[in-house]
């Protein structure tokens, strides 16, 4: 397989930067790993992210939707929590564009709790925390480790379903942990763990704003979860032209 | 480019004592230069002598008045003084000769920016196989950095045996270079270049699902500024983010870049002015490997150590050269309106 130029550059770039034979690298991505795990690090918004497999790579949608929710964020808002953080992408660069807010964020796995906490020192992110929780977990509202009320609430929670996560591509199935991508049957599961969360008792301060990510056909499924436990929602659209965020607010 | 601040400044420094006391010695000397006159034709040879003697000195003191002591007074400093510059280069006719020499001029620039203690980055590339350069923007960050720049914007041509040449014969190509001023983000709104609802952003390539299911690296973007019509792609970059910016960063320079040219234009329309705006399609220098020399066209200027132009050293004479070549223009000017 011949590498496109564009990726040759990049990863001779790599090599240069961390004294690294080229040719190993191109092997690597000639037998199909993401280019980011190669290189090691990923752009996201003015920050740069490390990235290491398992982890899930960030998406440029969800850079885009981020960027766009900074900017409604109230100077009001303080507290943030973020569920299923991976690297810590969407907690970091809005405490990053949001000086105001101090983040907490929540992963299973405890190596993506520890990428998160690396990334917020690489970016000199310090309102910010992440630990290992479970936010499936009938429990989760009363973890040790969270101070509720929230003022912000996001989540790009796994969210393929089962036949989709069959076709995925290689490049994302072989090497991007299965618990960051998959949804449960539906790909729907987490959304009405969310919502539970969302509406349950002093959890989130009441003029909360909730931010989620969804997959290419799930946002009117999604709206729908949050308007049954009356929440108003909106859906944002990506630079793709696929409604891929949903916002829900408690307030009226 | 002067503008009315310029103008006001110069009304001030022509009351300015170091210029009052130039014009005095000009005067001076020009009046000693037409007593002499009669002299020259007197009938005594020792007498004629003694006054050839005198005007030759006083046909000097003229010139330096009118060459150094007058233009450092008078040219008004730079407006684009503080700006740094972006640098766009094409390769043009001769196909990958050209973009091996686009490489070599690439080169050249980035060896004379760190001389210059500019920083230079190649923000985009496009690469072909043999090794050449099809395109490429630089970015020359540094106070100065578009003033020491700009008279490198036209057309380059390259004389010599192509390395790809077997039979070794002279081809001639070219590349276009263009130098953009580039503004700092924060100015850019203060020059009020556009609005961002005239601004269409696309991004490149379909993505299909999307989201969690891809995680192929698609950042490249797509900027079309529809006033005007200039468009801006940019990939080099390895995040939408990043790309979005940079490409930003283009047309602000492209705006800034049209915005001076205008203001050039209309300076010309309402005083005559003889200040040229860069013809880009314009050749301004050729670079003839077989005879070692570099001619600059505008100037009538050879430098016959191509090597040394080629490692950005004698690169500076031209800018340097140009600069003056400039700065006299503007004082002719100037002078010429004090005459009016
Ligand atoms: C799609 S990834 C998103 C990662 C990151 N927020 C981003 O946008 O790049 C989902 C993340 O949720 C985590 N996760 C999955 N199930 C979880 C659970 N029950 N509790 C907490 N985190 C979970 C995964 O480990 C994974 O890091």
């Amino acid at each position: 397989m011949r590498l496109p130029l564009r990726e040759l550059k990049w990863l001779r770039k790599a090599a240069a930067d961390a004294n690294r034979p080229l040719d190993a690298l191109v092997r690597r991505r000639q037998q199909g790993e993401p280019l980011q795990y190669i290189i090691g690090t990923q752009p996201f918004g003015p920050l740069e992210l490390s990235v290491r497999p398992p982890i899930l790579i960030p998406r440029p949608e969800t850079e885009h939707w981020v960027i766009e929710l900074a900017a409604r964020i109230p100077e009001s808002a303080r507290h943030l929590l973020d569920l299923g953080t991976g690297s810590g992408c969407i907690p970091l660069l809005l405490a990053h564009l949001c000086p105001a807010l101090s983040a907490h964020a929540v992963d299973v796995n405890p190596a993506a709790v520890t990428l998160a906490t690396e990334n917020a020192a690489r970016c000199s992110v310090t309102r910010f925390r992440a630990f290992q929780a479970n936010f499936l977990d009938p429990d989760f509202h009363v973890h040790a480790m969270l101070c509720p009320p929230y003022d912000v609430l996001t989540s790009n929670p796994p969210y393929i379903p089962w036949n989709e996560y069959l076709e995925l591509p290689d490049e994302v199935k072989n090497y991007e942990d299965p618990r960051a991508l998959f949804g449960g049957p539906s790909g729907l599961e987490f959304y009405h763990a969310i919502a539970r969360l969302a509406v349950r008792e002093r959890f989130l301060s009441s003029d909360a704003i909730i931010a989620l990510e969804v997959g290419h056909d799930q946002a009117e499924a999604v709206g729908a979860i949050f308007e049954s436990v009356s929440l108003r929602t909106e859906a944002w659209t990506d630079p793709w032209g696929k409604k891929r965020t949903i916002i829900a607010y408690r307030g009226t | 480019m002067s503008t009315p601040e310029d103008i006001a400044r110069l009304r001030q420094l022509k009351e300015s004592e170091p210029l009052q006391k130039a014009w005095d010695e000009w005067t001076k000397t020009k009046k000693s230069l037409e007593d002499l006159k009669p002299l020259l034709s007197d009938s005594d040879p020792s007498m004629r002598a003694l006054a050839a003697e005198e005007h030759e000195a006083l046909d000097g003191t003229l010139t330096q008045l009118l060459q150094s002591t007058f233009p450092s007074l008078l040219v008004p400093p730079s407006t684009t003084a503080s700006l740094s510059a972006l640098v766009e280069l094409k390769s043009g006719a001769g196909g990958t000769e050209s973009s091996l020499f686009l490489a070599d001029l690439l080169r050249m620039y980035m060896r004379f920016a760190s001389a210059n203690s500019f920083r230079a980055t190649v923000v985009a590339e496009n690469e072909n196989e043999a090794g050449g350069t099809k395109d490429a923007i630089v970015e020359i960050k540094g106070e100065g950095a578009y003033d020491a720049f700009r008279w490198e914007s036209g057309v380059h041509r390259v004389q010599r045996v192509p390395s790809t040449d077997a039979a070794g014969r002279v081809h001639t190509s070219t590349a276009t270079v263009i130098v953009l001023p580039l503004l700092e983000e924060k100015d850019v709104q203060k020059e009020d270049l556009f609005r961002m609802e005239d601004v269409k952003i696309e991004v490149m390539r379909a993505r299909g699902a999307g989201g969690q299911h891809v995680n192929k690296t698609e950042s490249a973007v797509r900027l079309t500024h529809i006033p005007s019509g200039i468009t801006v792609s940019m990939q080099d970059e390895r995040s939408q983010h990043q790309n979005k910016r940079r490409a930003f960063q283009v047309l602000s320079a492209r705006l800034m870049d049209q915005k001076i040219t205008r203001e050039i234009a209309e300076r010309r329309a309402t005083r005559n002015s003889l200040v040229k705006s860069a013809d880009r399609s314009e050749k301004i220098r050729t670079y003839n490997y077989a005879q070692e020399r570099v001619t600059d066209h505008r100037i009538g200027m050879s430098i016959m150590n191509l090597t040394s132009v080629m490692e950005g050293d004698a690169l500076q004479d031209f800018v340097d050269a140009l600069k003056k070549d400039h700065e006299e223009t503007l004082m002719e000017e100037m002078l010429n309106d004090q005459c009016d």
